[in-house]
């Protein structure tokens, strides 16, 4: 499929997300025409990451590691520049300290005029690509050869880098093909990866050999040696830094590291976390300049090598003093949380990212060094899903930078707007639909009102609105306890287990909460279930931090007088039990109550197999007589419950009980809570979701019944939206099912 | 925990290396084996460009140095020209299966990047258990720590044009040959 014939919009042209638009045509851009090479790459990025990491024993502990040596280096910064300008020169290299763009394209510029550079072969930079260094040089009247094969190929199509390592992932095989052909007029086939390679190979073989200046970036910078690290796979580096006698480096201060020692830990984190390899073909460890003899291949008479250092500012010392966007300047680029991301994995760094700054990482960046609030609009396209948290090598929590920004944006537009007001207020609009939840879901189906959902807040009329429970979970399990009142008191005296009624569960799927009560209840846990209470997530998921810190904290306390009693919270919503493991941290500001919280709630099967361990008891012996008839379950687990330590318990648990579960690979379903809703991004929505449906259609096998299982309730809403009049189950409601057919 | 032993060392190397799409030979530390070892891996090549050794014991190499086809002191033709370069390495890393190749005053760095076909030495006592350990100065004293160096971990490659591609600008193949001495055994 080529969609680039229905969509003619060029990378660039939408590159700067500042004006709404812009975000809007990005993505309709990168699904029409970039979506299949971009999953393809990434997800295999993302496989081979799992794989690579799983075979480093000690990856929590380099991790630890890497975040306190970048801590420390941002912090010792200004003393950290003075030590490395010192190793530099002490060994007769030279370092320029640019304070902007323009400082560090001039000074370039004229070290390659020193020289009479005609031609200058160029390693891949995307600091170089911050600065727009290749127009500064071809402006000077000096060629520039861009030597890493995806930069190769983003200067003969003049688009901007859609991912940090692989600038070029967007295009498949056939529009590399394609591009060569109209552009090198060629009649050679250039059908495959091999034919494509040597054909750039044999040009660029021939720049080497003439090039006059060599410029790289440097992916860290050891202050103590002057020592440069260069990871790569193609080799253009080496050549590039060793060939031509005069090499100009340029980096962000943010690269620089106090000690060539620690080298060793980011060596091992970065290939692995990145391309997903124990190393790439070659991890250069330059102390220039370089004792190597000049070969003057290019036919020169250079007798001695030259090394220039430029290290580039242009806004980072603005942003080591603004306590939120800092966080960035500790990542080490290695693409993780790009490959990881289901957003991304769509649409790439051209929707999802700026001018050369792409993925969940890049609007700060993008932000930092532009100096613009706006270029960073495509925050929005992080939906908090949480998954880059756990693969993100300097332990950066992307999403809560994300909502900070999302925050700053809503203050410089004077105020959230009507959709961020709707949807950071799902728990009132729920209090109110429940007071008559069958006129709710009668009006909210109507189509006038649905046109004026779309028009007013923005909520795609394709999407059905969530139905709001006949009755609360409160006022169900109050039915209930009345009933059970008799058989239960002699053991509810002191609850165990207190069943949270978030405003989902509470109001729109009362049905999972009472799943819990009975199961827990046939099990023997006493169980009661809590007051219903606004806890934050929604205003959370919004950017809308001051509401959500204010839920948060009256959430806490109601919730801290059960643990203090004994009792341990469960939590039927996913995204709310991470929101009280996780954002909690931040929207409390009280680390002891937080904490007390994190080891005290429970998603309910974590629970139930935690119980069960406990009390030695067997799954397939304590839940006998339930119905057998099924035997396989492909399960979907939610994004953030997987980031908070959960993700396996309902596999392990049906596992256990004798099912053959079958797991999805999709790191998020899509739907994200609300942001599936919008419809600014309903088809990005619906494409992510796709991937996840096709998964499920891979695992179905003729004549064989497949039971659907989901955690989230986005999740089962974006699933159930393919397979109408099939119920998507959570885990606990169908082990409740399978119960009662049992009995 | 306890260090890996030696010849565990030796077999990690060798299956990551293979991993790495590398090949792997060990060969006795002796002037003859080598030669041997070198005839059979250069078989077909009209000239070689071998570096002077780094690390490695010069007199290994006594043997083959007396082959016609090789090129110790390349002319700039010859750099651009022969396809098959041989250099020693000075450590190897048994978790990755990379090699580390000085950019020394020798011509080690260039015939490992120029060539298509690289084949490279290494001490099998130089083989440590995982690339952090290149950085320990227990492990490399004095001057092992202090150099520009680049670890190769197979040949050169590139997923940029769609598919995985081997042999891009660097060599398309790499042949690691482990001098084992026999006292190393033990």
């Amino acid at each position: 499929m080529t969609g680039s014939d229905e969509v003619h919009i060029h990378p660039r042209d939408v590159a700067n997300k500042s004006a709404k638009e812009n975000l809007t045509k990005a993505i309709a851009m990168a699904l029409a025409v970039e979506n299949e090479a971009l999953r393809l790459n990434t997800q295999t990025f993302n496989a081979n990451r799992y794989t690579a990491l799983s075979a480093i024993p000690d990856y929590e502990e380099l991790k630890s590691r890497a975040r306190a040596i970048k801590e420390d280096s941002i912090e010792r910064l200004p003393e950290l520049i003075a030590t490395l300008t010192k190793a530099v020169e002490a060994r007769g290299g030279k370092v320029f300290i640019a304070a902007t763009k323009d400082d560090a394209n001039n000074y370039i510029t004229n070290v390659c005029r020193m020289h009479e550079a005609k031609l200058v072969v160029k390693a891949k930079s995307i600091t170089s690509e911050e600065i727009e260094l290749n127009h500064a040089l071809e402006a000077a009247g000096i060629e520039v050869a861009e030597t890493d094969l995806a930069e190769f190929i983003l200067q003969i199509s003049n688009e901007q880098p859609s991912h940090i390592v692989a600038p070029a992932i967007h295009r498949s095989r056939q529009r590399i093909t394609a591009l060569f052909k109209e552009h090198f007029d060629t009649s050679l086939p250039l059908d495959t990866g091999e034919d494509l390679t040597e054909f750039a190979r044999l040009i660029l073989r021939q720049k080497f050999l003439s090039a006059d200046v060599g410029i790289s970036g440097a992916n860290l910078i050891a202050a103590d040696e002057g020592c440069l690290l260069l990871v790569e796979s193609e080799g253009n580096i080496r050549l590039t830094t060793q060939l031509p006698a005069v090499h100009i480096a340029i980096a962000g201060i943010e690269k620089i590291i106090p000690s060539k020692k620690d080298l060793g830990t980011f060596i091992e984190l970065l290939a692995a976390s990145g391309t997903g390899q124990p190393l790439t073909s070659y991890t250069n460890i330059l102390e220039p300049p370089l004792l190597v003899p000049v070969l003057n291949l290019n036919g020169r008479s250079d007798t001695r090598r030259e090394f220039h250092l430029v290290l580039l500012d242009n806004g980072r010392m603005t942003m080591r003093a603004d306590t939120e966007l800092k966080e960035a300047l500790y990542c080490i680029r290695c693409s993780a949380c790009m490959n990881v991301c289901a957003n991304f994995q769509a649409v790439g760094g051209h929707a999802f990212g700026g001018e050369c700054y792409t993925g969940g990482i890049g609007a700060a960046w993008t932000i930092g060094t532009s100096g613009s609030l706006e270029k960073g609009r495509f925050a929005e396209l992080c939906t908090g899903c949480s998954r880059c948290v756990p693969n993100c090598p300097v332990r950066i929590d992307i999403p809560r930078l994300n909502t900070a920004i999302k925050q700053r944006l809503i203050t410089l537009s004077g105020g959230p707007s009507l959709q961020k007001m709707f949807f950071g207020n799902f728990s009132i609009v729920g209090a109110v639909a429940s007071l008559a939840p069958r006129v709710a879901n009668l009006i909210a189906a109507l189509p006038a009102v649905r046109s004026v959902m779309e028009l007013l807040i923005g909520f795609d009329k394709r999407r059905p609105v969530p139905e709001f429970g006949r009755s609360t979970l409160v006022r169900q399990y109050r039915e209930h306890s009345k009933k059970s009142r008799v058989q239960a008191d002699a053991s509810m005296s002191q609850p165990r287990a207190v069943l949270f009624a978030d405003a989902y569960t509470n109001y729109n799927n009362p049905q999972v909460g009472m799943a819990v009560v009975r199961v827990f209840e046939k099990l023997g846990i006493a169980t009661t279930v809590s007051a219903t209470m606004a806890e934050g997530r929604d205003a959370q998921s919004q950017g809308l931090v001051e509401s959500a810190a204010a839920r948060a904290v009256k959430t806490a306390a109601y919730l801290e007088t059960f643990i203090d009693e004994g009792s341990d919270i469960i939590v039927a919503e996913p995204s709310v039990l991470a929101l009280f493991r996780s954002d909690y941290k931040a929207l409390l500001c009280n680390d002891t109550l937080f904490k007390k919280l994190r080891a005290h709630t429970y998603d309910p099967i974590e629970y139930l197999n935690a119980f069960l361990s406990q009390h030695h008891r067997d799954p397939r012996t304590a839940l006998r007589g339930m119905d057998r008839n099924a035997t396989r379950i492909f399960y979907h687990g939610h994004c953030q419950m997987k980031t908070v330590g959960a993700g396996s318990a309902a596999v392990d648990l049906f596992t256990q009980l004798g099912f053959t579960v079958i797991q999805s690979k999709a790191e998020c379903c899509g739907m994200a809570g609300s942001f599936g809703y919008k419809k600014a991004y309903y088809e990005l929505s619906k494409n992510v979701g796709d991937d996840l449906v096709r998964q499920i259609r891979a695992a179905e096998v003729p004549g064989t019944q497949l039971v659907i299982v989901a955690s989230g309730t986005s999740c089962r809403e974006q699933i159930g939206a393919e397979y109408a009049g099939r119920k998507i189950f959570s885990p606990v409601e169908l082990l409740d099912t399978l119960i009662r057919s049992g009995e | 925990m306890s260090a890996p032993s030696h010849t565990e060392l030796l077999k990690q190397f060798t299956a990551s290396a293979v991993k790495a799409v590398a090949t792997v030979e060990v060969v006795t530390a002796d002037a003859e084996a080598l030669n041997a070892a070198l005839e059979r891996a250069t078989a077909g090549d009209e000239h070689v460009l071998l570096s002077e050794p780094d690390d490695l014991d010069p007199a290994l190499l006594r043997v083959f140095l007396k082959n016609p086809k090789v090129i110790i002191r390349p002319t700039r033709e010859q750099f651009s020209r022969v396809p098959t370069g041989i250099t020693d390495a000075f450590c190897a890393i048994a978790s990755t299966g990379s090699v580390c190749v000085a950019m020394s005053a020798n011509y080690t760095s260039p015939m490992s990047m120029l060539t298509r076909k690289h084949i490279v030495l290494v001490d099998s006592a130089a083989i440590v258990a995982r690339p952090s350990d290149v950085f320990s100065t227990e492990i490399h004293s004095g001057t092992g720590l202090h150099r520009s160096f680049t670890f190769i971990t197979g040949p050169s490659a590139t997923a940029d044009m769609g598919p995985l591609v081997r042999g891009v600008h660097g060599p398309a193949a790499v042949h690691i040959i482990v001098v084992e001495h026999s006292h190393d055994r033990i």
